[in-house]
């Protein structure tokens, strides 16, 4: 047989160890050309520009050639084990290894070349989606048109070749060191052995390091790192610390844990046990690896999507808080002239009048440790924006009792209030002292009166006194908020138009104009970082999905027997579900409490808004994640049924 | 007491175009408490018969009952439960578990019927001694000797006491003195607790264990051996002379 015939055969009967190599490499080509169409579109440049978008984007589409190749060489590397039988065979009958070698290369090379082609194609069409999606984000009003970019392909083209190289040489290195004898072994030696103790200090020093990382992220921007050089450092050994002792607590911590269990039944192992427990301690130290690169990979991912949903989201919430109603104005006349324009276009709209008056309180016994000097404030003098409790509708305050509203989680990070207390409202002559119920989170006045700071709601008799007694110094341009509400949520839009028209005396404000700033200001960084973060979330998903298929695929043999002695399907099933959580639930977990803590250390700089967007984001990544653990159920229920 | 019973059985693999039927219309008996070997030359379809006796591989046609219960009929699951309770396995390839020590693989089966630990320990201990596995309790499967893998997997099949023992060349990979520990051990559980023993091989040493031997050919019982009163010697060349009669290795088709 020639060797031509010889791969063309060993093509045909591999398509089956084949689809999924195709299919990872299809996905990386697509994703990778995709982004870099983008990358060189015209329809881009403007944006580039505004937001330094370039770098962005550079070193996004760098970061995508290292997740993409990792990915790649992963799915290389499960390929080329599924082969090692044949590799031996082939030496085996007498053939050499660079003979063997020149083989993989020319099939390797038909396929991975025809798969360039076809994710080249597909990831063409995905650009223009890509780019519908951009402009929807970022609230640029056109059409998604795209020209196939020749500079694109030749990127894509290089890249990919260069990754074809150090695959090839990656096979090299594995046919070199692939042994006849490894032929006749059995697929995989056992990585279990006693436990030391060493291997447990291992395991707590690794609990150590994640605890310290943790620890050192919730002190980054107090103040302790004061230069730059000292924040990148301090930043670089929380990465390093967390990352290391993520590993070593699988290696150890797991392994130890395991190692107890096991040895307290004393040989006596239940079916899920057998499944369990056993598969995977006999896999825990290859496994640790992937497992922490899961871990890293995801908790990247979700860090990335919550602060870039974070700033998406509290785009919407600032400019809520920002104009506390659709529309704001802080002069009469302005109102009426925007209401009767309302009128006339037959708009349907409520206008909410609020007097507010500026009053110098002292904050000291409310609050909470608190550096003054960063803040550049007194503390027992600061102007506060007071208004009174009839104006709002919900809230009937006695007259010694006072109620704080509208606070910034951002600003809750460097001026934390107390549950209770009491205040001073100091007027020009006299002080009243007044009983803090709290705070809420509802807006009542636009920025232009609070500039961020809450806002203090007393009895209307309280306020009266106050305003008699008013120190003209610290007001603002105006002690009257108009808030105009449109009732039809769907002409805020036509309303806008019309806003955008008129020229004001005083400061007025839109809420969708401030929206749509905010997002063209945002979008594009937000939209690389989702990308990016998605494309974490499918390769990590992907290559424990691939792990597992791997796995299955080994430990049929070990279900025939199990089945011949008389377990049913369903009792592996069970066992099988119990390492999936393990494989798929531990790495989640971590994952989670990682991000958790790196979007905590730095959120504020993103948005306003923390704990909506983040557990948003954490639910749904939870929720697409728990997809790959389904399907990975799915294919060892395949291999179970398919065992007898 | 009839408790193995197989009428006319038919099995073959394949396709409709590329068909080989194995087993052509085989019937055998099996006495409760009996020690049986089944013995024929390689590919005549020892291996496929004990896998349909024992529920494992279905048959095409024909009928098998075990303890009066229809089992061609039963359910995957039933299948299974009556595997996991009433028989007991010695495979052709040793079936270790390669995820699982020792000890753990033979344990297995006992995981099954809820014993108590202590009890389940105390059996070990016996039966690994009897069967010189103590020793390495706590290797794994491929830290072992071929031989050692054998005596593992006979361990688990005696574990739990089944009420019939299927065998597949159990002494294939053993010395000829842990063979006669292994042969002495199934004799000793076949006398001592009337375990019912179905046993194929090749070798008219361990067929001489057992009190009637099946020669199988051309997938039909060829002849049949009653040891009766005979001398295990006598047995022994009377099984020798059958087979000499019968020829070595079968001719594909
Ligand atoms: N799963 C299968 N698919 C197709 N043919 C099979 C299968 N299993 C066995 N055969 C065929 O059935 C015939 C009998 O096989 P079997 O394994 O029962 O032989 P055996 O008597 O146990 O031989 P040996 O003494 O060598 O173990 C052989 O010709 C074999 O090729
Ligand atoms: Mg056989």
């Amino acid at each position: 047989m020639s060797i031509n015939q010889l791969i063309f055969r060993s093509l045909r009967k591999n398509l089956k160890n084949y689809y999924l190599y195709v299919f990872a490499l299809i996905f990386a080509v697509a994703l990778y050309f995709s982004f870099v169409t983008l990358q060189y579109d015209p329809a881009l440049n403007e944006m580039k520009g505004t937001v330094k978008g370039a770098a962005a984007i550079r070193a996004a589409s760098v970061l995508l050639i290292a997740i993409v190749g990792v990915f790649l060489f992963y799915a290389n590397a499960i390929f080329i084990k599924r082969r090692s039988k044949e590799i031996g065979l082939f030496q085996l009958i007498g053939m050499t290894k660079g003979k063997i070698f020149r083989m993989l290369t020319a099939e390797n090379f038909i396929l991975y070349y025809s798969s360039l082609i076809i994710g080249i194609f597909i990831g063409f069409a995905g650009s223009k989606l890509l780019l519908m999606i951009l402009f929807k984000v970022t609230n640029i009003e056109a059409i998604a048109t795209l020209s196939f970019s020749e500079k694109a392909l030749v990127q894509t083209l290089v890249v990919f070749s260069v990754i074809y190289l150090f695959i090839m040489l990656m096979n090299r290195w594995f046919i070199q060191k692939q042994t006849i004898l490894s032929l006749f072994r059995v697929t995989s030696t056992t990585e279990v052995k006693k436990v030391s103790v060493l291997e447990m200090l291992i395991g707590i020093f690794g609990l150590v390091l994640i605890l310290t990382g943790y620890y050192v992220s919730s002190k980054l921007f107090d103040g302790d790192f004061a230069t730059i050089n000292e924040l990148f450092l301090a930043m670089a050994f929380i990465l390093g610390s967390v990352i290391i002792g993520t590993y070593f607590f699988f290696k150890g911590t797991v392994s130890f844990l395991f190692y107890l269990l096991r040895k307290r039944k004393g040989g006596y192992l239940n079916i899920g046990e057998v499944l369990s427990l056993s598969s995977l301690m006999f896999r825990m130290k290859s496994n640790a690896l992937l497992l922490t690169i899961i871990t890293t990979v995801s908790a990247l991912a979700i860090g990335l999507l919550s602060l870039s949903y974070i700033s998406y989201y509290s785009a919407g919430q600032t400019a809520r808080n920002t104009v506390a109603a659709d529309f704001s104005f802080m002069n009469q006349e302005d109102a009426k002239r925007f209401t009767e324009a309302l009128k006339e276009k037959g708009i349907p709209y409520k206008e909410k009048v609020i007097d507010v008056i500026q009053v110098k309180a002292d904050l000291t016994s409310i609050l909470e440790n608190v550096d003054s000097s960063i803040l550049n404030v007194d503390l027992a003098a600061m102007p506060v924006p007071v208004i009174r409790d009839s104006d709002v509708e919900t809230i009937d305050l006695p007259p010694d009792q006072t109620l704080f509203t509208g606070y910034q989680d951002y600003l809750a990070q460097f001026m934390p209030f107390k549950k209770s207390g009491q205040i001073q409202l100091k007027g020009k002559h006299e002080g009243i002292k007044l009983r803090y119920l709290g705070l809420e989170k509802t807006y009542y006045i636009s920025y232009r009166f609070t500039y961020g700071f809450p806002t203090v709601i007393v009895d209307e008799t309280i306020f009266e006194r106050l305003k008699k007694d008013i120190d003209p110094k610290i007001q603002k341009e105006s002690t009257v908020y108009i808030g105009i509400h449109i009732s039809d949520e769907e002409k805020v839009e036509k309303a806008d138009d019309m806003f955008q028209t008129m020229n004001f005396h005083a400061p007025a404000d839109s809420r969708l104009a401030i929206i749509s700033n905010q997002k063209y200001q945002f979008g594009l960084i937000m939209f690389i970082v989702a990308f990016l973060g998605l494309t974490f979330l499918i390769t990590s998903g992907c290559i424990l999905y691939f792990k597992q298929m791997d796995e299955g695929q080994d430990e049929q043999p070990n279900y025939t027997i199990l089945r011949k002695l008389g377990f049913t399907q369903g009792d592996l099933l069970s066992g099988i579900q119990g390492k999936q959580l393990f494989n798929f639930g531990i790495p989640l977990i971590l994952g989670l409490s990682h991000s958790y803590f790196a979007v905590r250390s730095g959120w504020f700089f993103f948005g306003t808004e923390l704990w909506m967007p983040m557990l948003t984001v954490m639910l749904v990544y939870t929720a697409l994640y728990s997809i790959f653990g389904i399907l990975s159920v799915l294919y060892y229920k395949k291999m179970i049924k398919e065992a007898l | 007491m009839i408790i193995l019973e197989a009428s006319n059985i038919y099995k073959s693999y394949g396709n409709k175009f590329n068909k080989q039927e194995v087993l052509k219309g085989l019937d055998i008996r099996v006495e409760k408490g009996e020690f049986l070997s089944i013995m024929g030359p390689s590919g005549s379809g020892k291996t496929t018969l004990l896998n349909v006796l024992s529920s494992i591989d279905r048959v095409s046609q024909g009928m098998i009952k075990i303890e009066g219960k229809d089992i061609v009929g039963m359910k995957e699951k039933q299948l299974a439960e009556f595997r996991k309770n009433h028989l007991g396995f010695i495979f052709q390839e040793y079936n270790l578990l390669d995820t699982l020590t020792v000890k753990e693989n033979v344990l297995l089966p006992l995981s099954i019927t809820k014993t108590p630990k202590k009890e389940a320990e105390q059996k070990f201990a016996e039966l690994a001694t009897e069967l010189g596995i103590y020793e390495i309790k706590d290797k794994y499967p491929n830290e072992i000797s071929g031989g050692q893998k054998q005596r593992t997997s006979a361990a688990r099949a005696f574990i739990h006491e089944p009420s019939i023992i299927f065998a597949d060349e159990p002494t294939g990979a053993l010395d000829s003195k842990s063979a006669s520990d292994l042969l002495n051990k199934l004799q000793h559980l076949n006398r001592k607790r009337k375990a019912t023993i179905v046993m194929v091989t090749h070798d008219p040493v361990a067929a001489s264990f057992s009190s009637r031997v099946i020669f199988i050919k051309d997938g039909q019982v060829y002849t049949q051996l009653n040891k009766g009163n005979e001398t295990r010697q006598a047995f022994f060349h009377d099984i020798m002379k059958t087979q000499g009669v019968l020829g070595g290795v079968q001719h594909e088709h």
